[in-house]
């Protein structure tokens, strides 16, 4: 009996550590390392730093930070020619002009810059005096080299366009020419993405990781997956930066959050979750951004449609495709109690576009009107008549599922708030979490719920024009067809001047916003933890672009420690 | 008295309380999950994160669900599961060691070859890879349970064969002249029965363990559905905020459910055994 007893016990211990195993720590244990390797790193980088000289943490002499901006930044190649940090703001390397606080584009590298008459010719003039972190001088034959390579080499930049580029010629040290082969405004945008690369240092393989650039910090180390260390560029022909050491540590979200109670982090990148937390020393900046979550409405019936490849693609939805559905959707929900219930109040209720966006269509509309969507309903055909609080039409349910794709929480959360929230309309929405994959194949047939988050206007052109239907991933999923909205859309991207294009990008958003093809919904904020005493400097943040974590280090050379 | 009392609770009456108890706790689970009604573990944005309290015995979650209610359900779930797949492992592990011991040859040797295929690969990795080939989801975690813990069942079964091959009573049957399929099923199942019942209860543990791992990892089913596998992973974002219920009473449910199979099966091993049975 006694052996029996013990014999038990002993297999329940191991039944025991082995549900410990399979299920909890295939992924904490993993955590526990790295956590482990993250706080030795942020040791050895304060380390680095005051090894220097005999100052301590608080001299204002050598000042270090340690930031979690999120694991964006080590996924991707540092190299501008393929693609790194093409958002509009600079970090090592910079670009001919850069975003504003206002959204506008101003110079960076160049001063000055016109479109010709026929909109076929740009011209820049650049800036003089300016140096890369290895000492040479930046002129017009870097900016050719940077444009070069991306035309020869497209494959390996997936952000920047240059198809409309024919050719692109210094006319001497400090002006370049570009020539289009068709008018298109948003170029503009295209030289704010793309950051330029010296002439003579540039090299595929090292720029992966110590790019050399114009900006006001350098790489000095780099260790994937784990840290990037930047220190000031000497060379830089801006005031120079106040902080010396920025650290850009690589770690889970919820390790970052313990490593800065523990007080061991400058700047934190948190989701939703985190924002009703106190952290000692710290506190939470919400900032604006232009990033938007839409959900698309599939506006066509049920049906097969070819693209002009001939491939057979199922497009529509029977229940979205009626735009009193659509319609009363967007003027039914209520979406403040949305963002309250999804994302703790984190963000601003938005029915198209953001305002603070140049091209943006700044007409908006009140939301909340119940009575007004449930007449429109009724008036549509959609009654509840079997009283199960969903109305029906010719025996079709106004039920439809909406996919919340990926592993982003807060967009299942999204998703299912506004499910809730549509009930009061008598409509059911399911919410399916999918990988992106199954996410693509179902994109003309299901609502999906999208971030959408640029400087450039070429947004609308993919949300909106006919053309982009079944053409392009992502690109008008909701079948939107409107003869009008396209010629809108031409009109603005063959302007000569960028005035008459946003007029007409406004004016394309305006008619097709009419037809609600999109479901906007929040646009959201972006929450961080900053340490107190450092100062981020919220005034020159630009609205922050599509991709929560790396837009807060868009002006690191004006954040000041201890001052 | 103490001598009668002691007689009274002999091993056999203590084992089957146990086995009773167990089956009750893990037969009322799976039957009050099956028929909850879904709106009592629906969102209510008004009851985010509450801790444990009387009306809420497991907290809520960020969304306000009753963390009780959506572990009953996620539990019932994980045990229909667990209920399919092992059903069929078992079915195939019981043909296909029949048959290998039975028929010999090319038979015994392709089942060897896809018994040890099947176990050559890391078990977690197999699980995952045929989850996602099918569409992961429910229909991908059954499968990929089923197709994986046969193979375990089949060695026992075909070894139990074996040995029954040489036996006499066997042996006469053949020269009576019954065809192999008859000598199965007359005189190889009934007798390999016992063994394969508790097999069949030893794989629930496995089963049910196997398919939260799995959906904890994301390869399972899916985030709408409740499910503990779902409920430990989204539980992972808040455990350093301190939302411990989150993670503590679904991870101790699903132990307990574990154990308690586990349990069963090693009680019901015993009893069948007669040389265990004089100890």
């Amino acid at each position: 009996m006694k052996k029996n007893w013990k014999k038990n016990s002993s297999t329940f211990l191991a039944m025991l550590l082995t549900a410990g195993m399979l299920s909890g720590c295939g992924a904490t244990s993993s955590n526990t390392n790295e956590s482990t390797n993250n706080n030795q790193m942020i040791s050895e980088a304060s380390d680095a730093i005051e090894s220097g000289d005999t100052a301590d943490s608080s001299d204002d002499a050598n000042e270090s930070i340690n930031v979690y901006i999120g694991g964006t930044i080590f996924d991707e190649s540092m190299d501008p020619i393929k693609g790194f940090m093409c958002y509009g703001y600079p970090l090592v390397n910079e670009a001919l002009l850069q975003v504003n606080a206002n959204s506008e584009y101003v110079g960076s590298l160049a001063s000055n810059w016109s479109v010709s008459d026929d909109a076929l010719t740009h011209t820049y003039e650049l800036n003089k005096d300016i140096h890369f972190s290895d000492g040479s001088d930046f002129t017009a034959e870097d900016v050719v080299f940077t444009y070069q390579q991306v035309m020869d080499n497209p494959g390996l930049n997936e952000n920047v366009d240059l198809s409309k580029l024919a050719s692109v010629t210094a006319v001497n040290d400090y002006t370049v020419e570009f020539k289009l082969s068709e008018a298109y405004s948003p170029f503009v945008d295209t030289t704010a993405m793309l950051q330029i690369v010296p002439s003579d240092a540039y090299s595929s393989e090292t720029f992966d990781t110590t790019p050399i650039g114009t900006g006001a910090y350098k790489v000095v180390q780099y260790d994937a997956n784990q840290q990037i260390i930047l220190q000031i560029n000497e060379n830089y022909h801006g005031a120079q930066p106040d902080i010396e050491q920025v650290n850009i540590i690589s770690m889970d979200q919820d390790t970052a959050y313990s490593n800065a109670v523990s007080g061991q982090m400058d700047v934190v990148m948190v989701s939703s979750t985190y924002i009703n937390e106190n952290i000692d020393g710290m506190s939470l900046e919400k900032l604006e951004t232009m990033d938007v979550r839409n959900i698309s409405l599939p506006t066509l019936k049920p049906q097969t449609m070819k693209d002009s490849a001939g491939t057979e693609y199922q497009v529509g939805n029977e229940v979205t495709s009626d735009i009193a559905v659509r319609k009363a959707l967007a003027i039914g929900i209520d979406r403040q109690t949305i963002i309250n219930n999804a994302f703790n109040g984190e963000g601003v209720p938005s029915v198209n576009f953001t305002d603070n966006l140049v091209w943006a269509n700044t007409e908006n509309y009140e939301d909340n009107k119940v009575d007004e969507a449930n007449a429109l309903l009724e008036e549509a055909g959609w009654v509840d008549t079997d009283n199960d609080g969903i109305r029906e039409k010719d025996g079709v349910k106004c039920a439809f599922s909406i996919i919340a794709p990926g592993s982003d929480e807060d967009r299942y959360k999204l998703a299912t708030a506004l499910a809730e929230n549509a009930k009061a309309l008598g409509i059911e929405i399911t919410v399916r979490n999918e990988s992106w994959d199954v996410a693509e194949a179902e994109e003309n047939t299901t609502p999906i719920v999208w971030g959408w988050g640029q400087f450039s206007p070429t947004v609308i052109y993919s949300l909106y024009h006919s053309d982009m239907f079944l053409e392009a991933q992502y690109a008008n999923v909701s079948g939107f067809t409107n003869k009008q909205v396209d010629q809108a859309i031409e009109k603005a991207i063959s302007a000569s001047s960028i005035e008459d294009a946003n007029n007409a990008w406004k004016e394309a958003q305006k008619m097709g916003e009419q037809e609600y093809p999109y479901l906007f919904l929040v646009n959201i904020e972006h929450s961080y933890f900053v340490k107190d005493g450092l100062n981020i400097s919220v005034d020159t943040q630009i609205p922050h672009p599509h991709g929560h974590g790396s837009p807060i280090i868009c002006n690191l050379k004006d954040w000041t420690l201890n001052e | 008295m103490k001598k009668t009392q002691r007689s009274f609770l002999n091993r056999r009456v203590l084992l089957a309380c146990f086995i009773a108890i167990a089956a009750i706790y893990l037969i009322g689970i799976f039957i009050w999950g099956l028929a909850m009604n879904p709106n009592d573990y629906a969102v209510h944005y008004e009851n985010k994160l509450l801790s444990p309290s009387a009306s809420h015995l497991f907290g809520t979650d960020a969304m306000g669900r009753d963390m009780f209610k959506r572990c009953i359900k996620g539990l019932s779930n994980s045990l229909v599961i667990g209920l399919l797949a092992a059903g069929f492992s078992s079915v195939v592990a019981l043909i296909l060691g029949i048959a290998s011991a039975v028929f010999g040859g090319w038979v015994d040797r392709t089942v060897k070859l896809l018994v040890d295929l099947c176990m050559g690969l890391p078990h977690l990795v197999l699980l995952i890879l045929v989850s996602y080939m099918l569409g992961k989801g429910a229909l991908g975690v059954t499968c990929a349970v089923a197709f994986t813990h046969w193979p375990g069942l089949t060695r026992i079964v075909r070894q139990e064969v074996l040995q029954l091959k040489s036996s006499q009573y066997v042996q006469a049957a053949y020269r009576m002249g019954k065809s192999p399929f008859q000598v199965a099923l007359h005189h190889m199942v009934p007798h390999v029965l016992p063994a394969y019942l508790i097999g069949l209860v030893l794989l629930f543990p496995h089963a049910i363990m196997h398919e939260a791992s799995i959906t904890f990892l994301g390869f399972g089913l899916s985030k709408e559905t409740p499910a503990i596998g779902v409920i430990l992973s989204e539980s992972m974002n808040y455990i350093t905020t301190g939302k411990w219920w989150m993670a503590v009473f679904p991870g101790v449910m699903l132990l307990l459910a574990v154990i308690l199979f586990d349990g069963i099966g090693e009680t019901l091993k015993k009893l069948w055994n007669p040389m265990s049975g004089n100890e």
